[in-house]
């Protein structure tokens, strides 16, 4: 009893500081989302652009430049970033994993150099939570707020962007690039403006998380990508990815699920370094679930992807 | 109209397994004229009807659309002049997404794409009237996901995909040899009634020589990358099914005689 009621009261006093941390990392799972389910590119460019975006947004603000502009170019970075993983990929012909992977061990020496160093301090600096009005600055409040707030933006400006022509025919490249082709949609165009969007979410995640932490550093990425698909998994789970509005709604509902669980489990006693190999079952078991539901039934349906 | 120029393509070249898959193929289409192909496998037709579309490279020769040269063009740029219909089911609609995001799709090949909402009211209404000329009943499952349709049903949406628009010119590549013989008949009227609705440039590779007696207008028999037979005119209208089974066999003689 008293051990329950411990995790408990350490589980509910986290509840802010996880809500704000999510809400950040949603971007992310937006940008692990957008190529993999959308544009069927399993792409594993985050674990590079996530703190790509955050050396780039550590250094601007170091030497002195407001938040918002050290964001969007962190944001522009990402999207390079992203571009050129589909390039590697449609030019060369080169598997879309290997091209992530390609991409995101040269994005750690990127980022090395970005830098300078492996770890930067922008403690003090403005950030883009500071600006919430009637809220202390540095609370939890103030980045639930603002986090939320852009992550509302986005999702709206994609539900639009994924409901209009344009973004019929990128929905279309990755339900079918033949096809997609066949109708007149370029497919080139549509997959590397796809996964440099999502390099750009990822990389905008990386810059939030800098300006809230306080400090920028080279391994910050270090099992975003799991952590991301989990939570995206999660966020399936929950509200299904049948239509458009809720397959967007998934990486947000399942970034909010996924850290207050992680949390959860901390506040009950789970040793962190134990926390990746837990996830990665969790995230195993979550794509098995198919195939071992219908192993009796009629050809399980397994992930379509492009190679 | 359709125009091939003395198209080559040789797969492998300098290779011991060197194809020649077109071999200075020439072949003229007028506007408004249906075309159907026969030949046996390997004679090329798959890739004259690729070289067409576009996802064959010719090594040399042109290929013309209404005069203007495509021989450069991309696929995606072709698909603004033409539209094909795929032998699988599978290949010529997006699975994944509704009847009415295909139908859209579709509507948009020979269009700008901009950033207005797709799927408005009055698309969908004019969707729904365009399928419930196939009789299916596809008109009542504008949001229901392509890959829960059957075969016939995702065959003949990609038919009304295909004559949408009234493309320059139609490709329509064994559509319906992966049909059951009922599907296949419904599908094979519709095309015949669009196409005559429409009086589409039309260009047809079957394997069903009873096919190629009771359509189109000229028939063509590809051999070896080239032409080696047309019929058209009276002689097409006599033809019959042992007719034509007759010249295949001419054919294989020959390469009997000739290894």
């Amino acid at each position: 009893m008293d051990f329950l009621q411990n995790t408990l009261a350490s589980f509910v006093s986290l509840v802010p500081v996880t809500l704000a941390q999510s809400l950040i990392l949603a971007f992310v799972v937006l940008g692990i989302m957008i190529p993999f389910r959308m544009l069927s590119f399993p792409d594993l460019t985050s674990e590079g652009a996530f703190p790509l975006g955050g050396c780039v947004c550590g250094v601007l603000m170091a030497a002195g430049m407001s938040p918002l502009p050290a964001i969007l170019v962190a944001l522009l970075a990402g999207f390079v970033a992203g571009c050129c993983t589909a390039f590697i990929h449609l030019r060369f012909r080169i598997h879309t994993l290997l091209a992530g992977i390609l991409m995101m061990t040269m994005l750690y020496s990127i980022n090395l150099r970005i830098m300078g160093r492996s770890n930067l301090s922008v403690f003090g600096s403005t950030t883009v939570f500071d600006w919430v009005p009637f809220l202390q600055p540095g609370f939890p409040a103030s980045k639930i707020v603002m986090a939320g707030l852009i992550g509302l933006i986005v999702f709206a400006l994609l539900l639009h962007f994924f409901r209009t022509e344009k973004g019929t025919a990128v929905r279309a490249v990755g339900a079918n690039p033949d096809m997609a082709e066949a109708q007149g949609i370029n497919v080139w165009l549509a997959t590397i403006g796809g996964v440099g969007l999502a390099g750009a979410f990822s990389a905008t995640g990386g810059a939030l998380m800098v300006q809230s932490q306080g400090f920028a550093d080279v391994n910050m990425g270090l099992g975003i990508l799991i952590n991301g698909l989990a939570a995206l998994m999660i966020g399936e789970a929950i509200v299904g990815k049948s239509s458009v509005p809720r397959q967007l709604a998934a990486p947000f509902v399942g970034a909010i699920v996924y850290y207050q669980l992680v949390s959860f489990c901390l506040a009950a006693g789970m040793p962190p370094p134990d926390l990746k190999l837990a996830t990665g079952l969790f995230v195993l078991a979550m794509l098995a679930l198919p195939s071992l539901k219908r192993s009796r039934g009629p050809a399980p349906a397994r992930e379509t992807v492009r190679e | 109209m359709l125009e091939i120029q003395s198209a080559r393509k040789v797969f492998y070249k300098g290779q011991a397994d060197e194809k020649t898959a077109l071999n200075d193929l020439n072949l003229r289409l007028g506007t408004g004229e249906f075309g159907v192909v026969i030949g046996s496998n390997g004679a090329g037709k798959s890739s004259m009807l690729n070289a067409i579309s576009g996802a064959l490279v010719l090594d040399t020769g042109k290929i013309l659309i209404n005069g203007d040269d495509v021989t450069a063009m991309p696929v995606h740029k072709r698909a603004m002049r033409l539209a094909r219909v795929f032998q699988d089911p599978m290949k010529g609609t997006a699975a994944s997404m509704t009847v009415a995001e295909n139908m859209l799709l579709a509507e948009l090949r020979a269009n700008k794409r901009t950033l207005r909402r797709g799927l408005n009211p009055a698309r969908l209404a004019a969707y729904k009237e365009r399928l419930s000329l196939l009789g299916l009943g596809l008109e009542n499952r504008l949001n229901t996901r392509v890959e829960l349709l059957s075969g016939g049903q995702r065959q003949s949406l990609s038919l009304i995909m295909a004559v949408g628009g009234s493309p320059e010119l139609l490709l329509l590549d064994e559509h319906t040899a992966a049909l059951d013989p009922r599907t296949a008949d419904i599908v094979m009227q519709a095309t015949i009634r669009a196409v005559e609705a429409l009086k589409l440039t039309t260009l047809m590779v079957t394997h069903n020589m009873q096919h190629a007696v009771d359509f189109g207008h000229r028939v063509i028999m590809l051999d070896a990358g080239r032409v080696r037979l047309e019929i058209a005119g009276a002689e097409k209208t006599a033809i019959t099914v042992p007719d034509l089974i007759g010249h295949f066999s001419v054919k294989t003689d020959r390469m009997f005689l000739a290894s």
